[in-house]
């Protein structure tokens, strides 16, 4: 009978548990694939002056709040709120602009990770990541 | 007198409203319980074939209806002044009591119970002497005078009656001498004719055939005058005892017309007892007594005169019991109006000329307000009656002045529905219609102010027509629109016959009268913590009135309160006219949480977030312009410089 040194399983077993919190965690704290390099999207700055933020790339956390138009085979209009790192900092809704080609189904109260472009004055989503 | 109505009120009160409702003359009208008090007669028999309820004084025609008969008592102005007379006057001097007794004697005198054979003249001459004493009094007004003469006529009628008499007698005498002379003349003649008849027979021719005849004639001839003579004297006795006989009865029919009751029963008493049985019919007067017994087959008698004067007499006596009790229980105008009843149907009696001068002075006082009452009626003077009736009640809580004030009120707004009438139809340009109802207006109240006014307004239209239509013209085009708004009526008036303009005008009214609902809403609004409704109905209705200096006040105070939102919507349409739909709909989203309730945000929200899913496609392919420099867009822009 061959004997396995009980402080293999001590430790080992806490190690195997560690690796695979690890390996569940760290990907969600490093911002979600490409949309962790980009810049949070700054809802106040738009609100101000949408057109100092043209043609760049934002990261945007937000919540659905309401679909406002969806016209078929161009996209649809979505109400939404951003998710602020700081919870004590509430934002208003915004408009956010969702191509058909993003494709995805939406519901009130879904959360999702958004690669946004301010086209003009339109925040164009690029992609989308629920979460 | 029971149940007489006084028909005071009816030309007093009455005809205070008589133009708005006037009742039939006469008309029962009965106040302060008036028509309660009979007299302890009304279950007598006699009461039974009166008809008493057609007793009533109608003062106005100077008539009384007494039993169903009509007494005049004069035109209507000296009945009145009669009356006013009697209660200014006092009472009558002497001792009443006395006067009383002493027409009581007489008449118990002459009552067939104490006349006898023994004391036939007696009683009569005693009746005769009391006669003069009676008229001593001031009361009696020497009627007692009249009946002593008349009764010494009736006595000389009787001496000449005997003279005329013995005269007849004397002439009788004569006759039936001259009778025995002429028989005995015809005797004679009859046997000489017969001696001479018989003388001729033997042979001897006819000589002379009669002597004597001639005187035989005269004598008839004296027989005859006789005897005419006689007839002369009987119908001269006829005609003096017929002569007595209507002189007493029309004296007797006299003092009951003129209500001197006892004289009549005195007059009545000496002629029963002067007259013999045969003379007893009525012959003057009859018919008159007949109306007080409407029976077919009645007949007169002197006593159908007693019983008159006795029941008018307990009337009056029972009337002015009435009035003392009723002064006593403070109904005065009760009490006024059964005096004057009283006093008309026997002002001569003792009871009523002994009446109490201040009594009467108080009844004095009262009927001068009631006249003027009456006068205030006459003269339509509306207003200034419900003073006076407060007055009268003041002094007379009996007074029925609650129907008259009643009915002034009904006259008063007839005449002013009827001003209005008119007012409506001037309006409308019916002035056929104006000036009926106007007349109406004015007949039913004269003095009514608003036809004054109405007066003044005519006269003032057309001068106000003249200036009123370039005033309006002028506001119109200058978009005045409050400026009409407050000029409404004025411009109503003086436009009414301006169909175009008065269309302008409603329009214009009708316009600021939705606005004025709109500012009310948001001052509503604001004052129930709902400021940004509030601002949401003033930025609807300032897109249309944005020149409204209450709309632009109204603003002013809400705006304040509403910064923030206000700002959004205003950055919000400026950004969409800018051709910014997505930052324009981001602002109605802020608008919207602050305000989540608005119409005007969801609409506008709608509106942006449809066109934006429609037009992304296009900005999308447009390329993305250059972001301007934040050190540019700090620039304040400068002026073209001049050339």
């Amino acid at each position: 009978m061959s004997k396995i040194n009980p402080l293999f399983f001590a430790l080992g077993i806490p190690v195997v548990v560690i690796v695979i919190l690890v390996a569940i965690v760290v990907p969600r704290m490093g911002g979600g694939g490409d949309l962790g390099n980009l810049t949070r999207f700054d809802a106040s700055a738009y609100r101000k002056d949408w057109a100092t933020l043209q043609g760049n790339a934002y990261r945007l956390d937000c919540q659905i709040e309401q679909q406002l138009a969806f016209v078929e085979g161009r996209g649809r209009v979505l109400a939404v709120k951003p998710i602020e790192k700081d919870p004590s900092r509430t934002s208003g809704r915004i408009p956010i602009f969702v191509p058909v080609s993003a494709g995805d189904t939406f519901e009130v109260g879904q959360r999702f990770k958004c690669r946004l472009r301010v086209t003009h004055d339109l925040l164009v989503v690029e992609a989308l990541e629920r979460f | 007198m029971r149940h007489i109505i006084l028909s005071c009120f009816g030309w007093c009160a009455l005809t205070v409203i008589g133009f708005a409702q006037a009742p039939p003359p006469g008309a029962a009208v009965s106040g302060g319980g008036g028509g309660d008090y009979k007299s302890s007669s009304a279950e007598g028999g006699a009461d039974r074939i009166f008809n008493v309820n057609s007793d009533t004084v109608d003062v106005e025609n100077g008539t009384m209806q007494w039993k169903g008969t009509t007494m005049n008592l004069g035109n209507s102005r000296a009945v009145r002044a009669r009356f006013e007379r009697y209660l200014a006057s006092p009472p009558d001097a002497g001792d009443l009591k006395r006067y009383i007794a002493m027409l009581d004697q007489i008449q118990q005198l002459l009552s067939p119970g104490n006349i006898t054979q023994d004391n036939y003249y007696r009683n009569q001459q005693e009746a005769f002497n009391l006669l003069f004493k009676a008229a001593e009094f001031d009361v009696d007004a020497s009627n007692c005078l009249t009946i002593a003469t008349q009764v010494q006529k009736v006595w000389s009628m009787k001496t000449e009656f005997r003279q005329i008499e013995v005269t007849k007698n004397n002439l009788e005498t004569l006759r039936k001498h001259q009778e025995s002379i002429i028989v005995n003349r015809a005797d004679m003649i009859e046997e000489a004719n017969d001696a001479r008849s018989s003388a001729a027979t033997k042979a001897k021719p006819l000589g002379k055939a009669s002597t004597g005849t001639t005187e035989l004639a005269f004598k008839v001839k004296d027989e005859a005058r006789t005897q005419a003579e006689i007839l002369a004297k009987n119908a001269e006795m006829t005609a003096i005892g017929l002569k007595a006989k209507i002189e007493f009865q029309s004296q007797m029919v006299a003092f009951l017309m003129a209500r001197r009751y006892r004289h009549s029963i005195i007059t009545s008493a000496f002629y029963r007892v002067l007259f013999k049985g045969g003379s007893q019919n009525i012959v003057v007067g009859a018919k008159e007594v007949k109306e007080f017994f409407p029976i077919s087959d009645f007949v007169p008698t002197l006593e159908s005169f007693d019983m008159l004067s006795r029941e008018a007499m307990k009337d009056v006596s029972k009337g002015m019991l009435t009035v003392d009790d009723l002064v006593k229980q403070g109904e005065l105008y009760s009490a006024f109006e059964r005096l004057q009843e009283t006093f008309f149907l026997g002002e001569f009696e003792p009871v009523v000329m002994a009446y109490p001068q201040d009594k009467k002075r108080e009844m004095l006082e009262l009927w001068k307000d009631l006249r003027e009452l009456q006068r205030l009626g006459d003269e339509h003077d509306l207003a200034s009656v419900e003073g006076y009736v407060n007055k009268v009640r003041g002094r007379a809580r009996d007074f029925p002045g609650a129907a008259i004030l009643s009915k002034v009120n009904n006259a008063i707004n007839a005449s002013n529905m009827s001003l209005l009438s008119a007012k409506s139809a001037a309006l409308t340009g019916d002035m056929t219609k104006a000036e009926s109802a106007l007349a109406r207006a004015t007949k039913i109240w004269p003095q009514n102010p608003g036809v004054k006014q109405f007066a003044d307004q005519v006269v003032g239209r057309q001068d106000t027509l003249a200036q009123k239509v370039p005033e309006f013209d002028r506001m119109l085009t200058e978009a005045k629109w409050r400026e009409i708004y407050n000029k409404k009526l004025e411009f109503a008036l003086a436009l009414a016959q301006d169909k175009e303009r008065s269309e302008k005008l409603r329009k214009v009214v009708n316009r600021v009268g939705e606005l004025d609902a709109n500012i009310q809403k948001a001052s509503v609004l604001a004052s129930q913590n709902n400021p940004y409704l509030a601002w949401d109905v003033i930025v609807e209705i300032y897109k249309t009135e944005s020149d409204d200096l209450v709309l632009a006040k109204t603003r002013s105070d809400i705006a304040p309160l509403v910064a923030n939102y206000a700002q959004l919507i205003g950055r919000a349409e400026k950004l969409e006219k800018d051709g910014s739909e997505a930052a324009a709909l981001t602002a109605w989203l802020s608008a919207q949480d602050l305000n989540p309730v608005s119409p005007a945000c969801e609409a506008a929200v709608k509106r942006l977030a449809k066109s934006v899913a429609e037009g992304a496609a296009r900005k999308l392919s447009q390329p993305t312009p250059t972001p301007p420099s934040a050190s540019a867009g700090d620039e304040i822009a400068v002026p073209p410089a001049k050339k």
